[in-house]
């Protein structure tokens, strides 16, 4: 287990130093606005002098090195500045939105694993057959919308000409539930309300699968090729020959080592789903970060921007953290090599 | 002795995109109860696929056409359903491959290997029986510590090693028939002469049936009992081992007995592509098991 | 080439995703020619026709003032085409060089090229260019500039995988021998090797620019009315769901049609070159 352990080191040691870089980047687009952030802040009829005090305050005045040092020191004491368009501090703001957020990317997730990869395993052993035919059809259909356009479909669809799930929102208005961890489908079971619950659950089908649905796809496809290339080993025949049943060399022989090049674009594709949720969450009215995101983007609000997309960026390398992890302990390779080579 | 193995006029044929390749014309070879036997030819000769058609995977690719009679221990092999030939796979006949390292399963233990295999045979198998069983077959392959072995994964160990796991795992079930496709090519000359001579040793005292399939003259010399050759689909000479090194009849026996390297360095002959003397076969069909 | 296209032909699937690209490549081309109603790509108000629904005169409906979504939409795939045809062949060679330079050389310049590489990839794509976007503003050419800056990185993993392997390639080893330069290395030899791969990637990218950069413009960070483009044609339609389906449902449809084509393509493409994804 240590040769884990080790991978886990090497990985926060490189997250540490992309996440420099994530920062000096997301700096970097900061000081590409045009005007005086200064002056957008306080808005047109603010005073030159009332500019010049929060310019100073600000740091603006100062070298480039030096405001790049105060972001730095600032984001590390956990204060990402005020939002200009809440008048709240940024980190108030993320805590606020960000659990829903999660939450459905999180459902997303599920889905897309869940359903990706058993159809990808489907296709991959009726390959050439009409099953992998009508699998490969649909997931590239699944794959060729962005998730605002499923999200629109489905909700004409099954909100509106059959009324099955809610159309917007996280939860009817006649719940009061106390925010516990911000995850609904927790805070509800928390406060013991059964119905509150399962009301989080139907107003989270359409946005999940609205956003899940082309990782679903991708998932799918990726399974299938990656299960193609592992049935041309050797090793697989070797089964073949000790008579296995398909089914079984399908599961025992042939899943796990074609997951173990899947697992990171999945990674992937499931931090795209954080990118994708500020579509859904857009069509949704869904209350995340995502939907705050936009409505400060669109307001210029500067301190709110860096904070959304660096909070983004974090999560992502968690993810990749875990995902990596995964594999370790998927392949016995990394598991008991010595050195701890990629 | 009694038949084990009765190929009778075996043809294979693939349907591609240009159309249908032949690539057997008319194959019959057969296996008594515990003889072993080679089947020599070169690279595209066809002999690979006779293994895979033996075993029932040919018949089930959508490509492969398969006709003619495999007889398997009174069985007809080409007739069964697929669940009946899978059921065989294993316990019955099982097969060792050329490159042992690849055809082990990379993510998952020796041990682990061995329970699946034997549980083919009795699935109510407990681990630790598996285990002590796995043992004692790799003892019998001279595996210095065989229980240390059991926790490794394929990739821990070497190519020679591998090898033996697999001869050892290929006999865990007591199978009639061994196949062995080119095993050890993909292993250095001197690991691979001492696997195949453990090899031999085990099988005679198995009592196992062997078709041995290799382009190496050298190998089956020491191996076979029985030879054939195989030459574009056809089989073109059949005998006793040493007969057939004695004196080859067919054109082609010499010149493929003339590509064996020799420490004396002629270098590898002239091989006439055509010939009439090639095409020509000499094997009485009609001829049962030896 | 004629054995591309015949391969491409003898595979249904690849062949209608050729025949729609073509469709949608000629129906851009020629928009000003086919579309009913020419003029209804500007901000033209029509009250007469406004807000109904599909009929023989307007096939795919009007939107809100009037115009024909029909008209529009084959003007907005002029838009989507533009936008994707720049993005790619400003993103690809950035990408290809920065692969390429990381793969062969190794070492230092491995190392820095692959991390900034990786800052890249960390930021999940779409945010990117929303951020990118938020400061600069909403127009085509920032909508390119916001796209290009989040898809080089995908080339640069892309070349660089490939090329890191083929290093160790004896015909790299042997140009190596007679004193070839790293530019004669790079470029003529270990890129040709790639770019199967890159003419797979570039073909199935079109269709993920397009949705990217409708994405952008359905939260109004891209073109901007009254160009018509299809995703703010979305967003628009989305707040009058479910009357006026048709605002929605066609310039959805259109996305999805011409993604799918590309996509189907690509797929074929990738048979015939051989190329790994």
């Amino acid at each position: 287990m240590s040769s884990v352990l080790r991978i886990l080191l090497r990985r926060l040691g490189i997250s540490v130093i992309v996440l420099i870089g994530v920062s000096m980047l997301i700096f970097a687009i900061a000081r590409v606005i045009p005007g005086d952030p200064a002056r957008i802040a306080l808005g047109p009829n603010a005073s030159a002098e009332q500019v010049a005090n929060l310019r100073a305050e600000m740091h603006l005045d100062e070298s480039i090195f030096a405001q790049y040092g105060y972001f730095v020191s600032d984001v590390l004491r956990g204060d990402l500045g005020q939002s200009l368009y809440t008048n709240r501090p940024v980190t108030t703001d993320i805590v606020q939105f960000l659990p829903a957020t999660l939450e459905l990317v999180i459902f997303a997730g599920i889905l897309m694993v869940g359903l990706g990869l058993p159809l990808g395993i489907l296709a991959a052993r009726h390959r050439g057959r009409w099953p992998d035919h009508v699998i490969r059809v649909l997931t590239l259909l699944t794959v060729s919308a962005p998730s605002f356009v499923w999200a629109v479909i489905l909700m004409l669809l099954f909100a509106f000409y059959l009324p099955l799930f809610p159309v917007a929102g996280r939860l009817g208005d006649s719940f009061d539930i106390a925010t516990v961890t911000g995850f609904l489908t927790i805070d509800t079971l928390i406060a013991g309300n059964f119905s509150a619950f399962l009301d989080a659950l139907s107003h989270l089908v359409l946005p999940s699968v609205a956003l899940s649905l082309s990782g679903i796809g991708q998932a799918a496809r990726l399974t299938r090729a990656n299960m193609i290339e592992t049935y041309d080993k050797p090793y697989i025949e070797m089964a073949q020959a000790f008579g296995f049943f398909p089914s079984r060399i399908a599961k025992r022989y042939a899943f796990k080592p074609s997951m173990i090049p899947s697992l990171t674009i999945i990674g992937l594709d499931f931090a795209a789903m954080l990118g994708n949720a500020f579509l859904v969450e857009a069509v949704f009215a869904w209350p995340g970060l995502s939907r705050y995101g936009v409505a400060v983007i669109l307001r210029k609000d500067l301190n709110a921007i860096m904070g959304t997309v660096l909070i983004i960026a974090l999560t992502f390398l968690v993810v990749n953290i875990l995902v990596d992890l995964l594999i370790a302990f998927l392949n016995p390779r990394i598991r008991h090599s010595t050195r701890a080579s990629s | 002795m009694s038949t084990l193995l009765d190929i009778q006029d075996l043809r294979l044929s693939f349907k591609g995109l240009r159309g249908i390749t032949d690539v057997l014309h008319g194959i019959s070879l057969s296996i008594a109860a515990g003889e072993r036997v080679a089947l020599v030819g070169e690279s595209g000769s066809g002999k690979s696929v006779i293994a895979r058609i033996v075993l029932g995977l040919l018949q089930e690719t959508r490509s492969a056409r398969v006709s003619g009679k495999v007889g398997f221990d009174g069985a007809e092999i080409n007739t069964m359903r697929p669940r009946d030939r899978a059921k065989l796979r294993g316990t019955e006949m099982s097969m060792i491959f050329q490159d042992p390292t690849s055809s082990l399963n990379p993510t998952f233990t020796i041990g682990n290997q061995f329970a699946e295999v034997m549980r083919r045979r009795d699935p109510k198998l407990s681990r630790a029986a598996c285990d002590a069983r796995a043992i004692e077959m790799l003892t019998e392959v001279s595996i210095p510590n065989p229980d240390r072995i059991l926790e490794n994964y394929p990739f821990q160990l070497s190519g020679g090693m591998n090898q033996r796991v697999m001869i050892a795992m290929a006999l865990v079930n007591h199978p009639k028939l061994l196949l062995a496709d080119e095993p050890g090519t993909a292993l250095d000359v001197s690991v691979q002469a001492q696997t195949l001579r453990l090899m031999h040793d085990l099988v005679e005292k198995h009592g196992t049936a062997v078709l041995f399939i290799s382009h190496n003259l050298g190998v089956v010399r020491e191996f076979a009992d029985r030879v054939y050759v195989i030459y574009r689909g056809n089989i073109v000479e059949e005998g006793p081992t040493a007969s057939v090194f004695h004196n080859p009849g067919h054109a082609y026996t010499r010149a493929l007995m003339d590509a064996v390297p020799r420490i004396t360095g002629a270098g590898l002959p002239e091989v006439p592509e055509v010939s009439d003397a090639f095409l020509a076969p000499m094997v009485r069909h009609d001829r049962g098991a030896a | 080439m004629t054995r591309a296209l015949r391969i491409i032909a003898s595979n249904p699937l690849s062949l209608v995703g050729l025949i729609l690209v073509l469709m949608i490549v000629l129906a851009a081309t020629f928009a000003p020619w086919i579309a009913p109603f020419p003029t209804h790509n500007s901000a033209v108000i029509d009250f007469a026709f406004a807000n109904s629904a599909p009929s023989s005169r307007n096939w795919m409906g009007t939107d809100l003032v009037g115009r024909d979504i029909f008209s529009r939409i084959l003007y907005a795939f002029r838009i989507s085409l533009v936008l994707g045809v720049v993005v790619l062949i400003i993103a690809t060679p950035i990408g290809t060089i920065v692969g390429l330079l990381a793969g062969y050389l190794g070492g230092w310049t491995e190392a820095v090229l692959m991390r900034i590489v990786d800052v890249f990839l960390s930021i999940p794509p779409l945010v990117l260019a929303i951020a990118v976007l938020g400061v600069l503003e909403p127009t085509l050419t920032n909508a390119m500039i916001a796209v290009t800056v989040m898809w080089w990185p995908w080339y640069a993993r892309l070349v660089y995988s490939i090329a890191r392997s083929e290093r160790e390639e004896g015909y790299v080893l042997a140009a190596e021998v007679i004193g070839a330069s790293t530019t004669h290395i790079t470029l003529r030899e270990i890129l040709p090797n790639c770019l199967p791969a890159i003419i797979t990637k570039m073909t199935l990218d079109m269709g993920f620019v397009i949705i990217i950069a409708s994405s952008l413009s359905f939260l109004g960070l891209g073109v901007q009315p009254p160009t018509p483009d299809l995703g703010s044609m979305v967003a628009e339609g989305a707040r009058y769901l479910p009357d006026s389906w048709w605002m929605t449902v066609f310039p959805g449809l259109a996305i999805l049609l011409a993604v799918f084509g590309f996509n189907l393509l690509g797929d074929g493409l990738r048979e015939v070159l051989g190329a790994e994804e």
